[in-house]
């Protein structure tokens, strides 16, 4: 919630000097971080704001899963806040096209033309992400729309319904020690003192990380130049990219990515609907199964994303 | 001789430079503006450390007080006229 504040901030700021045209956006981006009095630190705030923000709605959702806080009657809360992890990738995927580079171009290329293999609703996915067949200045207009106004309007109002499902349920407690007597603690003063504390320190580490790792920025996009070599996509995509990677070119006489993005939409829905099929936590008992299903899902997560990092 | 195969040398890898692609700068190369920004870092920290410290000063002070009893306001209170 922090960081989705500091973006809307910095993203004000760089959207007052950012061109979004296939001829201009690129020379923007440099325009902003060599030219502008503290440009470059806006752009890198704003980068690691992003990672950051991503970083933490992962582990917030994982965390949700293990402890079974998206139990009855929280449903709506697990739904409200599984779309806010979907809009953070988004955010993240719209965002970095805008730099308009070669590997952003790439990365775009391979995220939307994947959208595209998911049967019957494939193509029409596609074209509306690029706006035509390719990746061209049509889509870089789109991703921008979607970047600055369609994005922050259905974040706002997602956070506003996640937050008032959270003020009027309260916390969730886990069900291990939900009968034992426990603590409980004001959210005014004790909480809220305890969150700026973590925001502190959490704006410290970014504004660290914004000036001693500022980001690269590469060659302007050219469709018809090859894609880069080692191209990778973004880290919260990797565990895509390399389940990917499992799968032959053809299975059974089906197209093998094609298959793959369906076992992918399975898994990923499966997650999203968890808090309905998790009857025994509805009702207080444990569930020993979702634990497991829990551990796998986080797991996977990791280990994939980190050999996709590694290779 | 030696001085022409040196002096080839140098030509050649200072013509390696010419197809070095450009390197846009991300920070500034100044050392002076990058002696600011780290100068600045380091006071942002100290600012941080110090609210933590203020923060945490304050919240003990709740909770002393939410132990006492005393942060919430007495029934029945009698009220002066």
């Amino acid at each position: 919630m922090f960081f989705f504040i500091l973006q809307f901030i910095t993203g004000m700021v760089l959207s007052m000097y950012y061109i979004p045209h296939l001829e201009h956006a690129h020379k923007s981006i440099i325009e902003i971080v060599t030219k502008l009095n503290m440009g470059w630190f806006f752009r890198s705030v704003h980068h690691w704001g992003a990672q950051l923000a991503i970083i933490f709605v992962f582990i917030h959702v994982f965390s949700t899963l293990l402890l079974k806080a998206y139990r009855k009657p929280r449903e709506l809360t697990w739904v409200t806040g599984f779309m806010l992890l979907t809009i953070s990738i988004l955010f993240g995927l719209s965002g970095y096209l805008l730099l308009w580079d070669e590997r952003a171009f790439a990365a775009v290329r391979v995220a939307t033309g994947g959208a595209g293999n998911l049967p019957l609703v494939g193509g029409f996915i596609k074209a509306f992400l690029r706006g035509g067949i390719d990746v061209t200045g049509e889509t870089l207009t789109r991703f921008y729309a979607f970047h600055v106004a369609i994005l922050p309007i259905i974040t706002i109002l997602l956070t506003v319904i996640h937050l008032m499902l959270v003020q009027m349920q309260g916390m969730s407690i886990p069900v291990s020690i939900e009968k034992k007597q426990h603590k409980t603690m004001l959210f005014f003063p004790n909480m809220f003192y305890k969150d700026l504390i973590i925001w502190l320190i959490m704006l410290g580490i970014m504004v660290s990380l914004a000036v001693f790792f500022p980001p690269e920025i590469g060659k302007k996009a050219d469709a018809l130049a090859p894609p880069p070599e080692n191209i990778k996509p973004e880290w919260y995509f990797l565990f895509l990219f390399q389940t990917l990677k499992l799968f032959p070119g053809e299975i059974l006489g089906l197209n093998g990515e094609t298959v793959a993005i369906i076992i992918i939409s399975l898994g990923i829905l499966f997650f999203f609907l968890i808090p309905f099929f998790d009857k025994k936590s509805s009702r207080g008992e444990p569930s020993p199964l979702f634990t497991w299903i829990g551990i796998i899902y986080t797991l996977y997560f990791v280990v994939m994303t980190l050999i996709g990092f590694v290779t | 001789m030696k001085r022409f195969f040196l002096s080839l040398i140098l030509v050649l890898s200072n013509s390696i430079f010419l197809f070095a692609e450009e390197k846009i700068e991300i920070f500034p190369s100044v050392p002076f503006d990058q002696f600011i920004v780290y100068q600045n870092l380091a006071i942002f920290w100290v600012a941080i450390i110090g609210l933590i410290v203020i923060i945490r000063m304050k919240l003990r002070e709740f909770e002393r007080i939410q132990k006492m009893g005393i942060d919430k306001e007495e029934k029945d209170i009698p009220l002066l006229d």
